[in-house]
Parts: C-alpha cells; structure tokens; sequence
C-alpha cells in the first residue's frame, strides 16, 4: 500500500469516527427527548436537545409527534448503523488492499447499500410526512419541523443504487478472483 | 464438474510422488494438490504441457469428461 493511500484511509478512518460520534449522540438526543417528552414532562423537553422544538407539534397530535420522531430516530439510528459498519471495515482490517475481492467485503458492500437504501425510504416518508403536517396545521408547527425536515432522500435513495452496482460488479469481481486463485 | 481430472491415476502409472512431479513440473505442491482433488476453475496449456511432458502422456489421460446428466438418467 502507498503511503499516499495509507494517508488518504487513515484520514477517512478519523472522518468516519467524528461522524459515527456524531450520528450516535444525534440518536441518542433524539430516543432520549422523545423519552422524556412522552414519559416525564413535555416542557422540559424543549430545553434538552439543542434547537429541539418539538413541543408545538406534541401539543398539537401525539400520535402525529410519536410518528414523526420515530421516522427521526429511525433514520439517526440507521445512519449510525451505517457509519458503524464503515468503521467495522476498517477496524477488523476486512480492507486488505493486496486481495480486495473477499466474500466478507462483499456482503459488506451489499449490507451498506441496503442501509442507504433504507435511509432514502425512511427519509422521502419523513419528508412527506412533514409535508402533510404542515398542510393540516395550517402553518402552526411549521416552524418546528421546519429544520427537521428529512432532507436528501433522493441523495440516499441515489447513492444506494450506486452501493448496489458497485456492489454486483465486486461480486463478478469476487468471481473472477477466486477463478484466478484456482488456475493452475 | 463434468471434467475430472485424473491426475492421480496416471501419477500412480508412472510411480512418480506429487512431490517429485511438482519439482519436474514446476508447480507449487499446493497448485499441484489443486488440480489433483479437482478443485481447479481451470487449466494453463503451458501447466497440462509441462505435465504430460512429464508424465508422459496425452492431455486426454489426465483429463476426462463425464456426462452428469446421462449417468443421472441411467441411475
């Protein structure tokens, strides 16, 4: 392996971490206001996790904000997922450079491409959803799923398709290796 | 697989060991252990030259084709 590639992974590995990190205490903030929204006292809530305003639309339906925040906690935990097994690659060094055709690295891929895809449904729902509650509330809880709003469905739902054929053509690839190995 | 590799048979007709093939041949024993318990995807014409070179032999005594789905049927 080149330094420049050992550089370019090592600097991926760290990204990957801050943003597993992040990701984690995103769903971890969300399971717990939502906890203490529903359990303890709604108005404390508000004050928990930051510029988390979901009072308004608790208020307004609990059965709309349980639906809502479990599309948000749904989405946080997959994406978390997602990153985990990321950093599973790199950790268990199922990354080997010299022979990158395995099996394991191929579910992988598969596993990968299928969280993605998860994550563009969950969020093109959230996204509608939002939509539709925005509609029937006259403008009233607009302002605090505003900035909740399922953004990049269709960049998840994307990329998830692209995971998908790149994940095929490892497969051949997986093939063609193990054809090549039991060449004599 | 429907080829079968009969490596062994003419192995055993020419008294020669696997080790002593794989020197002559210059093939790795794992290689050679490979092709013998048929678990090879495929052959290289220069690998099946040096061996019957060695052997002695046609590609034809190594190699042998059996019809899976006629014996199925006969059975």
């Amino acid at each position: 392996m080149s330094r420049k590639t050992d550089f370019f992974l090592k600097t991926l590995y760290v990204i990957a971490w801050i943003i597993f990190v992040g990701l984690c205490i995103d769903a971890g903030g969300l399971i717990v206001n939502t906890y203490v929204t529903l359990f303890i006292n709604p108005e404390a809530s508000a004050r928990f996790w930051g510029g988390m305003k979901l009072l308004p639309l608790y208020k307004f339906n609990q059965s709309h904000y349980v639906t809502f925040v479990s599309l948000l906690i749904i989405v946080a935990i997959l994406k978390s997922i997602l990153f985990y097994l990321i950093l599973n690659l790199f950790h268990k060094n199922k990354l080997n450079l010299s022979s990158p055709f395995n099996k394991t690295l191929g579910k992988h891929i598969f596993f990968l491409s299928y969280l993605a895809f998860g994550i563009g449904l969950f969020s093109g729902w959230g996204n509608n959803f939002s939509n539709w509650l925005r509609g029937i509330s006259n403008g009233s809880i607009s302002e605090s799923i505003q900035y909740l709003n399922f953004e990049g469905a269709d960049v998840w739902i994307f990329m998830g398709v692209i995971l998908i054929i790149f994940a095929l053509i490892f497969k051949k690839g997986i093939e063609i290796q193990s054809e090549n190995e039991f060449t004599v | 697989m429907a080829i079968v590799v009969n490596l062994d048979v003419m192995m055993a007709k020419r008294k020669m060991s696997l080790n002593e093939l794989s020197e002559k041949v210059g093939l790795t024993l794992a290689n050679l252990s490979i092709l013998k318990t048929g678990k090879a995807k495929a052959i290289r014409f220069s690998t099946l030259e040096a061996i019957c070179k060695v052997l002695d032999c046609q590609p034809g005594d190594i190699l042998e084709f059996i019809n899976e789905k006629k014996n199925d049927t006969k059975n």
